[in-house]
């Protein structure tokens, strides 16, 4: 009997991620070819493509995700579903003042390790989000300076993998990245030869991750807000850490703009009810904001060379970093747990786990680690 | 001096059927003669124009059809004759001032000369202009070979001078566009001097003011004119009869149809048994001409193109005259001898002839056929029609495709006629939604834009030509704006009538016979009417697309972008390369992941070319404009234009 080619291509991505709602725009299939464009935060399929294996397929972070090959060629270890994944330590920092001009939200953790990796060459350049009005444009800095531009937290989904690959396109093969993380879990993806290339070169020399519970879906965030504020007058945006429940908007002639999150909580994306990830466990160290401390991050460090950076940012004044408090770590945990659960659940429910046909999976899990997490 | 206005006595050439109605025009002493493009019509106003200066001629495009007939009629009116050429929709477009000039009458011999496409071999229907005489209550003429088509439009200026009506002369694709020999008559020296006389009483013809009031009157005279007509056409020699004295079979047809079915009698061999009366006056029919030849036999056979049109007047005369001629067996339309759609050829009526003679007729062996058909499938290259090489359309439609594409609301662009027709082909990306008349889109779009009240969020677009612009859009664009449309209307502006060969339009700064013209500015108008309008350059893809999602998104009325290009066949571009392009082959991606064909299989250039052994897509340098466009959808750029200097 023939056997039944799958379809590892655009065909698979428009019926199983873009026809069925779960994208979320984070770009991982754009600049790849002609056939995908992100416009206003919508991942858009402008003509067919018959291939049948293809990158976008291969890169997307809602189709054929397996925790496990993941987990072993990121970290050497089985995934075993803890909570924050992989980690070797859970911290507590801030940026010092060194930076001049620096406006970071909360702890500045991102901003001063970015600025840190690419003035010491860690990296050639990296991939941030710089902000148009209310929509997010990712951005490609070669110099240390431009970090501070992309400084701010933008809370609405938005391409960030499109600039990577139009970097990885330029030739650059050391490239860092910030993102959430289903944005890093694309990179992850990247990072494992997944079409098995012969002159495969990984070319992420540095991942941060952010912790995210959902992002805004930016067509429907702009004509609510535009009503409310001039979009193109927005000097920042901010989620305060609970038990605030609000977004505020603050104006450059100093309006100040609160909408509650149960408003918000009906902008989100599909795709984002369907994440096991809050902490971007795939990254090599994630940084979120720390509950009851609005003035500094949390850091989680999982690979040896984000342990490298952090302690050099540390010694040469850039980062202030200390023991992260047994407290907020046991309610990270709960949160982060909470996150994982109900995604399972969701995703469970709809058949997306473990497919019989393993193109439809959207997680490959082991079955057991499965059953444990979402008993 | 043109081959059509040569004065030596019986000079006969070779001519195409729209020249020969020209010289017809020529030999009756035309004066004005007007116009709007459209196949097959369009030699006709393009070949008297090349003669204006030499023979004192008017000639003019004119905006649309209908007004083409009102400024024919104007030439009629002060006493000169006229000419109105149009395609079949034309009439249609012309019908509602013809409605009225039939009431009013004429002066001057009128003759509107109206070129069917049965087949629809260039155009968007098949529309009948035949039953507008009927409807109108005006003669009709069908000349049934290219001799006739000459002879019977010189007549028809004299006949509409006796009846002081216009009259039709319908010609059809295959009669307009073949070419036969046609023996030449004089050419008249006749100075005539243009006056409207307006002084006269209201009844006066002559010199009364021309008008179609008084109803009730006037549409006496109207009918009394038919009446005369019908006399007139039973002693014409345009009808005429051939075959057998007492037929088994009398065959009534008119036009191209004439010459099918005498080949269709040859073919069979069958001339001592079917007579054939072929009609040039085919309205109103001369009833006495009719009795004589209905007759000769008991079984009669109408083939027409492409309506039942001779078959529906012929049965009502037959059902009058019963009594005198008795009761006759019909074959046609109606029956299915004759198909009702599509043209015809000698091949459907021989089929015609021998079902109802019970002759066994096959064209070819059934094993021929077979062999055949599966010869075209397997052999023949699949061809779809598609833009030019370097056409703008090709790179419009690209940017309102992936403009559509990117706003992800399911919007969609409504059409009209012109070459971007076939963007609702894959050559056009398959962007077209709906497809009608002539400034349709525009006015349907006028339509789906009110339809928000309703649930409806999908953006709308239209598109049209520069000329068709002038043509209708513009009566639509007003309504639009009028009545708050939120609309984007695309004007593909390729700087003059491409389809049917260039003719000007108000757009351009000169004439059909050549003369300097002040040119109307589709971008002042649209201002003026009180849209937002923007103007690109197709070629420029990424501009084009971003200001089409621009416009789409703004909810604030009708905006209209102005894509101007000129057509790649058009004087100024023909055989001028901007760019010698090539493809880099070691950089061609192919079909691999990152390009699959894109260039040869989505953008489908004719001038590119899939090489199947090297797996990389070739320039065909013999066909290619240089336009350079498909150097900017290259995802590699490996296709490289280089500027000519």
């Amino acid at each position: 009997m023939e056997e039944k080619v799958l379809n590892r291509g655009q065909q698979k991505v428009r019926s199983n991620v873009l026809d069925a709602g779960l994208c979320t725009g984070c770009g991982a299939c754009i600049n790849l070819c002609p056939y995908y464009q992100s416009y206003r935060g919508k991942t858009a399929v402008l003509f067919p493509c018959t291939i049948d294996e293809g990158r976008c397929f291969a890169y997307c972070p809602k189709i054929e995700v397996d925790l496990e090959e993941l987990s072993q060629r990121l970290f050497g270890k089985p995934y075993d579903g803890s909570p924050l994944g992989s980690c070797q330590s859970v911290l507590m920092s801030k940026a010092t003042d060194i930076i001049k001009g620096s406006k970071p939200q909360a702890g500045g953790t991102v901003s001063a390790l970015m600025y840190y990796a690419l003035k010491k060459g860690f990296i050639d350049g990296a991939v941030l989000m710089d902000r148009q009005g209310l929509l997010p444009v990712p951005h490609f800095v070669g110099d240390a300076n431009d970090v501070l531009a992309c400084s701010q937290s933008k809370y609405t989904a938005a391409p960030a993998l499109a600039e990577v690959n139009q970097a990885v396109k330029d030739g650059y093969k050391n490239i860092g990245m910030v993102g959430t993380p289903c944005q890093v879990l694309s990179a992850a993806k990247m990072r494992m030869n997944p079409l098995m290339k012969e002159d495969f070169i990984d070319p992420f020399g540095l991942i941060i991750g952010l912790f995210c519970t959902w992002a805004i879906d930016y067509r429907l965030f702009e004509p609510f807000v535009i009503k409310k504020i001039d979009i193109d007058q927005i000097e920042k945006i901010d989620i305060p850490p609970p038990p605030a429940e609000i977004l505020q908007i603050f104006g450059k002639n100093g309006e100040k703009l609160e909408i509650p999150l149960s408003e918000i909580r009906e902008l989100v994306p599909k795709g984002c009810s369907y994440c096991v990830d809050m902490t971007s466990e795939f990254s090599d160290l994630s940084v979120g904001v720390m509950e009851g401390r609005p003035d500094m991050n949390t850091l989680i460090i999982r690979t040896d060379r984000a342990r490298r950076l952090v302690y050099g940012a540390q010694e040469e004044g850039y980062l202030q970093v200390s023991e992260m408090p047994e407290e907020n770590l046991e309610h990270l945990m709960w949160a982060a747990g909470n996150k994982k659960r109900k995604g399972l659940i969701k995703a469970c429910d709809e058949g997306l786990i473990n497919a019989t046909e393993e193109t439809n999976s959207y997680l490959k899990i082991r079955q057991d680690i499965l059953n444990k997490l979402i008993a | 001096m043109s081959h059509l206005t040569d004065t030596k006595k019986d000079a006969s050439y070779l001519v195409m059927g729209n020249e020969a109605i020209v010289r017809g025009a020529i030999e009756a002493g035309v004066n004005v003669a007007s116009g709007y493009p459209g196949t097959p019509s369009s030699e006709i106003i393009e070949s008297l124009s090349r003669v204006a200066s030499e023979r004192n001629l008017y000639v003019e495009w004119s905006v649309n059809e209908k007004v083409a007939l009102e400024v024919a009629a104007a030439a009629s009116f002060a006493q000169l004759r006229s000419l109105c050429a149009m395609k079949q929709n034309g009439v249609n477009v012309a019908s509602d001032f013809l409605l009225h000039l039939v009431g009013s009458g004429t002066r001057g011999g009128f003759v509107l000369v109206t070129c069917d496409d049965p087949g629809a071999l260039s155009s968007v229907n098949e529309g009948e202009s035949r039953y507008f005489s009927r409807l109108m209550e005006i003669p009709l003429l069908e000349p049934g070979n290219f001799q006739e088509a000459k002879d019977m439009t010189k007549w028809a200026f004299e006949l509409s001078e006796e009846l002081k009506q216009i009259v039709v002369v319908r010609s059809v694709t295959r009669m307009s566009h073949a070419s036969g020999n046609i023996r030449y008559g004089e050419l008249p020296d006749i100075e005539r001097k243009a006056e409207f006389k307006y002084s006269g009483f209201i009844f006066d013809p002559e010199e009364g003011v021309v008008i179609s009031a008084p109803v009730d009157w006037k549409h006496q005279q109207q009918q009394a004119k038919v009446k005369r007509a019908m006399e007139i056409f039973e002693n014409c020699p345009f009808n005429t009869y051939e075959g057998p004295d007492k037929p088994e079979l009398l065959l009534i047809t008119s036009s191209a149809c004439y010459l099918y079915s005498k080949e269709a009698v040859n073919v069979l061999g069958i001339e001592d048994r079917v007579g054939i009366l072929k009609l040039g006056t085919t309205w109103p029919l001369p009833p006495k001409l009719l009795a004589k030849n209905l007759s000769r036999t008991q079984k009669i056979m109408i083939v027409e193109e492409v309506l039942p049109f001779l078959e529906e007047n012929v049965k009502i005369l037959a059902a009058e005259m019963a009594a005198e001629i008795g009761v006759k067996t019909f074959y046609g339309k109606k029956d299915g001898t004759i198909p009702m759609t599509n043209e015809l050829n000698p091949d459907l009526v021989i089929s015609g002839l021998s079902k109802i003679l019970g002759m066994e007729y096959v064209p070819v062996s059934a094993e021929y056929d077979q062999l055949a058909k599966l010869s075209a499938f397997v052999g023949a290259p699949a061809r779809d029609q598609v833009f030019c090489p370097g056409c703008p359309h090709r790179a419009s439609f690209l940017s309102i495709h992936n403009a559509l594409e990117l706003d992800g609301r399911k919007g969609f662009v409504c059409g009209d006629i012109g070459c971007y027709s076939m963007a609702v082909r894959p050559t056009g990306f398959e962007t077209l939604k709906t497809l009608h008349s002539m400034g349709s889109g525009m006015g349907v779009a006028s339509g789906f834009g009110k339809l928000g009240q309703f649930g409806m969020d999908q953006p709308i677009l239209a598109v049209c030509g520069d000329s068709t612009f002038y043509h209708a859009v513009i009566p639509a664009l007003v309504n639009a704006v009028h009545n708050k449309a939120n609309i984007t209307l695309v004007v593909l502006d390729n700087s003059g009538t491409a389809m049917t060969g260039f003719q000007p339009h108000p757009g351009l700064d000169y004439n059909v016979m050549g003369d300097e013209v002040p040119c109307i500015d589709v971008a002042k108008i649209c201002s003026a009417i009180g849209a937002r309008v923007e103007i690109t350059d197709p070629f420029d893809l990424k501009g084009t697309r971003e200001m089409l999602n621009n416009l789409i998104e703004d909810s604030n009325g009708v905006k209209v972008l102005i894509m101007r290009k000129a057509c790649a066949l058009s004087p100024q571009r023909k055989n001028k390369k901007d760019f010698e392009m090539r493809v880099d082959e070691t950089i061609c991606l192919g079909e691999e992941c990152g390009c699959n064909r894109f260039c040869t299989r989505i953008f489908r250039c004719p001038g590119l070319v899939w090489n199947e052994k090297k797996k990389k897509a070739e320039i065909d340098q013999v066909i290619c404009a240089g336009c350079g466009v498909c150097a900017d959808i290259c995802p590699q750029h490996a296709i490289v234009k280089e500027e000519v200097a």
